[in-house]
């Protein structure tokens, strides 16, 4: 009886024994981190100053009421309504090439791991040597093409800046959301589409009709993590823009950056990089609602 | 009937072209620049196979490295550059903290993962969801705290330090991913142990662990992918030769101008891509299958 008991209250302990230093590592990373960024954002905290003192919500206020803020807002939005758009629909459509049966497939999905595996900044480096202004293959191609007269400085004048940050980030994340979404298409009963056959429905119908409802699950999880992802972009600015021209890819991961690491104001860098979690929990709660309302039905 | 086969073939193999083209083409390109001489490079149009193949920029990695500026005098180039001299060293450092960084995340991670998939207790979901919540906190709200903490406790410019950071993020994932797969080892093993007077903490070391290795060893390469490319923290942790990162000075030699070489930016990029392309193709159905029960779960 006693030992029986004694077992019982164990699971728990034995639980907490076990994962002491995982839990461990991430309080240690991510949770006194957080608490200590919130804390600091309530601080005028500069590093050339030796006051800090506490300022409540200034900081907040002084961001919601800057323009930059917004701009930089703006551009993260764009970016990532781009980016998640644009790699939905390919990795869509290249899942469904995928999931053909047909000599070489596997070889097509092994060589699309290559852009998932090259480090963010890495990829940034290969897309600056592309789009070189003076010897990139990109104003080469165009040239060839006809479609440009002279070789064009493309990562220095807008809008073409902000339309090759978004296909070289696009690039590297569409092969894995094209895995994610080749996944759940083999969940979808060959059945049901050989039963529209046989009424006649054409392969575009089947696809709107049976293939593209019935992945809605999955599309919502890789639309909420692209989305949160496309939002953090930080490694491909740095190394691609630096958020130029001017200011015109200065995304929130830049700015916030730049406010903390270049203008030393931790206090108003914390403040920034809050605002953004909190956006970014904001838009993965929207989008887990939506995925629930949809289960249920 | 046949001729619609033949069509079908026909529109599979050209979209597979263009897959290929535009995916695996960029990369590419790089491998070839990289084997290329300088004035090769700056030919246009472009020269798009290296004739002769040239390993010149590897040269001068390898040689920046091993001789610092003495070799520079011995082919007669006016120096080679900073970037390439300290490439070698910043490749093992990447390659120190990948790997610790796998080894410790599949180590704390399996013991952590093993309640989660075999016991029932209090707040064991709320558990869950925290460590899932961990992957979307943007790293650099994280950053901040962390790096005004190191530098107080003397602990910046340090690799121990950016193990454990990396630790972060790759363990929220490998916990996922372990859980996930110790649920797939059948009960009854674990029940004739138990039966046999084994603790909980002997099935793990004795019975999980051993049968897991597989799953243990897919783990441990995402790890190495996801904290290979880390740059955020290298770039704020790190300020010396000593612990710099291949991504930092990749970012280096991507964003200075100077006397740098062209060839010599692009080979240091083909190196740092090597062990994570070599990673992702060898083990390419552990990887796919891994990646995939995390997110399927989802």
């Amino acid at each position: 009886m006693h030992v029986l008991k004694n077992k019982e209250i164990s699971h728990g302990k034995l639980a907490l024994i076990f994962s002491t230093p995982a839990l461990f590592v991430l309080t240690v990373t991510v949770l006194i981190p957080i608490i200590y960024a919130v804390y600091l954002s309530l601080f005028r905290y500069k590093l050339k100053r030796a006051k800090k003192p506490f300022v409540g919500l200034q900081n907040y206020e002084k961001i919601l009421t800057d323009e930059k803020f917004w701009d930089s807002l703006t551009t993260s939005l764009i970016f990532a309504v781009s980016v998640v758009g644009i790699i939905i629909t390919v990795s869509f459509f290249l899942a469904l090439l995928l999931d053909q049966d047909f000599p070489g497939r596997g070889w097509l999905r092994a060589l699309l791991l290559i852009p998932w595996a090259i480090p963010d900044v890495v990829n940034a480096l290969l897309w600056k040597w592309l789009l070189h202004p003076a010897f990139g293959v990109m104003n080469a191609l165009f040239s060839m093409g006809g479609m440009i007269d002279e070789y064009v400085a493309w990562l220095s004048s807008m809008p073409s800046a902000m339309i090759w940050v978004v296909i070289a980030y696009s690039w590297k994340n569409i092969p894995l959301a094209t895995l994610l979404i080749l996944a759940g298409l083999q969940t979808v009963s060959k059945s049901l589409h050989e039963a529209a056959m046989v009424e006649g429905a054409s392969a575009w119908q089947r696809t709107l009709n049976i293939t593209l409802p019935l992945l809605k699950p999955t599309l919502t999880v890789v639309l909420i993590f692209e989305t949160i992802f496309a939002l953090k972009v930080f490694d491909l600015i740095y190394v691609l823009t630096s958020g130029g021209p001017g200011r015109s890819t200065s995304v929130l991961g830049w700015s916030i950056y730049i406010n903390t690491f270049k203008k030393l104001d931790f206090g108003s860098g914390s403040a920034l990089a809050m605002i953004l979690g909190l956006i970014t929990l904001f838009i993965a709660i929207i989008f887990y609602s939506f995925l629930d309302r949809g289960e249920r039905q | 009937m046949k001729r619609n086969k033949l069509k079908r073939y026909i529109l599979i193999y050209l979209a597979s072209a263009v897959l290929l083209t535009v995916f695996i083409g960029p990369f590419l390109w790089l491998v070839s620049s990289s084997l290329q001489m300088e004035n090769q490079l700056f030919r246009v149009p472009p020269v798009w196979f290296p004739n002769p193949v040239s390993l010149e920029s590897y040269r001068e990695i390898f040689m920046g490295a091993i001789y610092d500026e003495s070799y520079a005098s011995t082919i007669g180039k006016s120096s080679s550059s900073y970037q390439a001299r300290i490439y070698l060293r910043s490749f093992l450092n990447s390659l120190i903290i990948a790997l610790s960084v796998s080894f410790f995340s599949v180590l704390f991670g399996a013991y952590a993962a093993y309640p989660i998939a075999r016991m029932d207790f209090k707040g064991k979901y709320f558990l869950l969801f925290s460590i899932l919540a961990v992957r979307l906190v943007p790293a650099l709200a994280l950053a901040i705290p962390i790096v005004l903490f190191a530098k107080k406790m003397g602990m910046n410019d340090s690799l121990i330090t950016l193990i454990f950071i990396n630790m972060s993020f790759v363990l929220p994932y490998v916990i996922w991913l372990l859980q996930a797969y110790f649920k797939t080892i059948p009960s009854e093993i674990e029940d004739a142990g138990r039966i046999d007077g084994c603790s909980r903490f002997q099935v793990v070391n004795k019975i999980i662990i051993p049968l897991s290795l597989p799953g243990l060893v897919t783990t441990g390469i995402l790890a190495f992918l996801l904290s290979w490319g880390e740059f955020l923290f290298a770039l704020l942790i790190t300020e010396s030769e000593g612990s710099f990162t291949s991504t930092v000075v990749a970012a280096m030699f991507a964003t200075m101008v100077g006397d740098i070489s062209y060839v010599t930016i692009i080979a240091a990029g083909v190196l740092s891509v090597i062990p994570p392309v070599l990673f992702a193709l060898f083990f390419q159905k552990y990887i796919m299958s891994g990646l995939l029960s995390g997110a399927v779960k989802n």
